[in-house]
């Protein structure tokens, strides 16, 4: 086994892609990974997209209002 | 670990900062410098009265706050240096065991008293612990030249400078901050460190282009055996977001050290490694 996997360079880098993918698969399986981001809490970077959506309305209306005015077309 | 054990460690680290000066040393160099002369540069065009006011401004806004509270807005400023560490790790890992061979070194290596998994774990020790101690180190420098320029400043422009010392209390916080934002990224990405290692043992010529291409291969290959896609969820879920491995709070540091998902990162590294050192006996 030994000698096989350590024949050359090709048979040494195909067993460990072969170990590397089984492993990540393997724990794909069994904790049911999907694309998920470990939230930590962190009061510095927060990003709250409704927070943007909010925003970018405020602006709109504030626009809409200014246009109603009369103040810039 | 015996006394020859440590001093052979010792040497191997000497050996990777002295061969590679330029990465661990110049390119930190050279950012603190640019980011010192565009300071001065954005300084001078400011109006005298402006920057008596903005110096006010600056010397009260830290007094007697808590460093431990400032610490994060320093470490703003070590996102450039974040991003070159960041680049030159990516340099160092995928050219440092090619070019060992290449320039045939590695024979001379095998025939001292060192084995190929010292050789390796030294490579990764160095850019992972021992660099981040010159960038912070020169981002130190740069803090200590930026405060004696402020309190020139603040002398010339008759400004009291009481926060100063608080100022510089932060800073220093940042930087252990920053240290250890470093090595705690350094085992988040323990699987990339082990996959450029990989390649770099690997390939006979473009150990980029070998890893970047094999990389991409996998992720179809899984696909294809599979039919799942757990390796680009894996990847996805570990390169998005920053806050995964970068540290604002002592107390979160043992949270990021211990959680799953870096405990496994470093399993699956860990696989790339010992497929690295294993490589390092097959030489042109």
């Amino acid at each position: 086994m030994k000698n096989t996997v350590l024949r050359n360079r090709y048979t040494l880098l195909l067993t460990t892609l072969i170990v590397y993918m089984v492993v990540l698969v393997a724990e794909g399986v069994i904790t049911d990974r999907e694309v998920r981001r470990v939230e930590f809490e962190n009061p510095y970077f927060d990003l709250n997209l409704n927070d943007l959506e909010e925003f970018r309305e405020r602006r709109n209306n504030n626009s809409n209002t200014r246009r109603e005015d009369g103040g810039d077309v | 670990m015996g006394k020859f054990a440590i001093f052979q460690f010792y040497a191997l680290l000497r050996r990777e900062v002295q061969e590679h000066r330029n990465l661990f040393i110049g390119a930190p160099a050279v950012v603190a410098l640019l980011i010192l002369v565009a300071s001065i540069w954005v300084i001078t065009r400011i109006d005298q009265q402006q920057l008596a006011e903005g110096l006010r401004y600056v010397s009260v806004v830290f007094d007697g706050l808590s460093p431990f509270d400032m610490a994060p807005f320093f470490m703003l400023l070590a996102i450039p240096f974040f991003l070159t560490l960041f680049i030159c790790s990516v340099i160092y890992l995928i050219n440092t065991l090619y070019q060992d061979r290449k320039e045939m070194s590695v024979l001379f290596w095998q025939s001292m008293p060192v084995s190929n998994l010292q050789t390796v774990i030294s490579k990764i020790v160095a850019i992972s612990v021992v660099a981040p101690i010159f960038y912070v180190l020169i981002i130190f420098a740069m803090y200590l030249v930026a405060m004696i320029w402020l309190t020139i400043l603040g002398i010339t422009h008759d400004v009291d400078l009481v926060g100063i010392g608080w100022m510089f209390l932060a800073a220093i916080v940042s930087l252990i901050l920053t240290y250890l934002s470093a090595i705690v990224t350094s085992l988040w990405l323990l699987p990339t460190i082990g996959w450029l290692l990989l390649f770099s043992a690997f390939a006979r010529k473009t150990p980029l282009l070998w890893s970047v291409g094999v990389f991409i291969l996998v992720g179809f290959l899984e696909d294809f055996i599979f039919g799942t896609q757990y390796l680009g969820n894996w990847v996805a879920s570990r390169t998005a977001d920053p806050n995964q491995y970068l540290i604002f709070e002592f107390s979160s540091l043992f949270e990021r050290i211990f959680d799953y998902d870096t405990l496994f990162g470093v399993l699956v590294g860990s696989i790339l490694i010992a497929g690295a050192v294993f490589m390092r006996r097959f030489i042109d």
